[in-house]
């Protein structure tokens, strides 16, 4: 196990007074952070950096680090605690910083437990509550319409007594019909087990948070509960007017499309959208004026003509 | 079949996310949510974006030091930015349709 010296982490002397540590940590805590900064590496550096903070912020923590600092740090086969030394537990509880991630050198100076868990002090005095654990789980547009049950493949963290392992998990979730993207599903006790004495607590396993991401839908896009479709038309469809078949969630419907459309009108189908508990959406179709990608000599005449007879300037309006 | 929900209730947020009461009611104070059931404190509930926010809130006066004023202002922020990322991409999306 590496020693960690949590003195140049924070890039403070040994000596340091608690004020310098605290504006050393503000300082590397704001750059490092994983909400302000989302280059890779960035999330990990935080995690020393509340780690070291942890320790040094605290005086009988700090002692205790000092105490093996000059015992530890100048050992060359990699760090070990003193024989017969005895973690503090200090850990559990109060941290300025996330304690899940804390190293292993943390925990065997001191007390290994938090990785993971926390202490549930107020119904068992030596169980720890299993870690919440969030993840995205996309679905298609279709599927949020009717619902579905979907098997979510995920890893939990189990602590086997030393360490904390990585196991994989599965699991049948119902998402219900209506779910709309971004939306919040909670999953009671299937987070990570709870652990310590008497481990068989359902009601102390962490929660698992589903986060529902809607999948880019090849032809819909969604804005709230209304379904947005574009519908590409050729220059005289748009016009002379015509009436086509257009897709929606649930079949095909016909749909007049007037005379003398623009790209970019709209056109409200009610009903046709996507339902919430309170409301349902309809369905816009925009239109997009296609122009054919070759034209042959005859049409090209036909243009032409078209040109020469219509006086229709759309640049009238720009200043000279 | 697994038990879902879509709210979680104040004591449930307090063990499962271990987080006081006293830092629930600062982050219900300075408006960052409101839940959304219950008169009184021990009969709160909130929806599962507000305990999303609620958690993010308490972890960022936590870990970067800061009062309960900068974190309403930092979380304002960062749903508004979270806001217009999905509005923008929304939008590119439509807009790559019309070209």
């Amino acid at each position: 196990m590496e020693f960690k010296d949590y003195y140049k982490i924070l890039g403070v002397d040994d000596s340091a007074e608690l004020k310098d540590i605290k504006k050393a940590y503000r300082k590397l805590a704001l750059k490092f952070h994983p909400d302000m900064n989302p280059d890779a590496g960035a999330e990990e550096k935080f995690k020393q950096v509340a780690e070291a903070y942890e320790v040094l912020k605290n005086e009988d923590k700090r002692a205790e680090y000092d105490e093996m600092k000059r015992y530890g740090s100048s050992a060359e086969q990699g760090f070990k605690a003193p024989p017969g030394w005895q973690p503090s537990g200090g850990n559990r509880g109060g941290n300025a910083g996330s304690s899940a991630d804390f190293s292993d050198f943390f925990n065997s100076v001191f007390g290994g437990a938090s990785d993971s868990f926390r202490q549930s002090g107020q119904q068992q005095s030596h169980q720890y509550k299993g870690q919440d654990l969030e993840m995205e789980v996309p679905i298609f547009l279709e599927e949020s319409v009717s619902g579905l049950t979907k098997t979510l493949e995920y890893v939990i963290p189990v602590f086997d007594g030393k360490q904390s392992k990585q196991v994989k998990k599965s699991l049948k979730v119902k998402i219900p019909a209506g779910i709309a993207d971004g939306e919040r599903i909670r999953v009671k006790g299937q987070g990570a087990p709870s652990h310590g004495a008497g481990n068989d607590d359902k009601q102390l396993n962490g929660d698992l948070f589903l986060h529902i991401r809607l999948v880019p839908h090849p032809l819909f896009d969604v804005q709230g509960i209304n379904l947005l479709l574009t519908v590409p038309i050729t220059p005289w469809e748009a016009v002379l007017g015509t009436k086509l078949e257009v897709p929606t969630l649930n079949g095909k419907i016909n749909l007049n499309i007037p005379a003398n459309s623009h790209t970019g009108k709209k056109l409200r189908i009610k009903g046709k959208g996507l339902k919430n508990k309170t409301a349902q959406g309809d369905m816009l179709v925009i239109i997009k004026i296609d122009i054919p990608p070759t034209t042959n000599n005859e049409t090209k005449k036909l243009w032409e003509q078209l040109a020469e007879k219509d006086q229709y300037n759309p640049r009238q309006d720009w200043s000279n | 079949m697994t038990q879902i929900t879509l709210h979680i209730h104040i004591d449930e947020l307090c063990l499962n996310a271990d987080i006081n009461q006293e830092a629930i009611i600062e982050v219900v104070e300075y408006g960052i949510v409101t839940p959304i059931e219950g008169d009184t404190l021990s009969e709160w509930a909130f929806d599962l974006e507000s305990a999303h926010w609620i958690k993010k809130a308490v972890k960022l006066s936590q870990e970067l030091q800061i009062d309960w004023v900068a974190t309403a202002m930092v979380i304002e922020l960062m749903r508004t930015k979270q806001q217009l990322e999905k509005e923008n991409s929304q939008l590119k999306a439509r807009l790559s349709r019309l070209l």
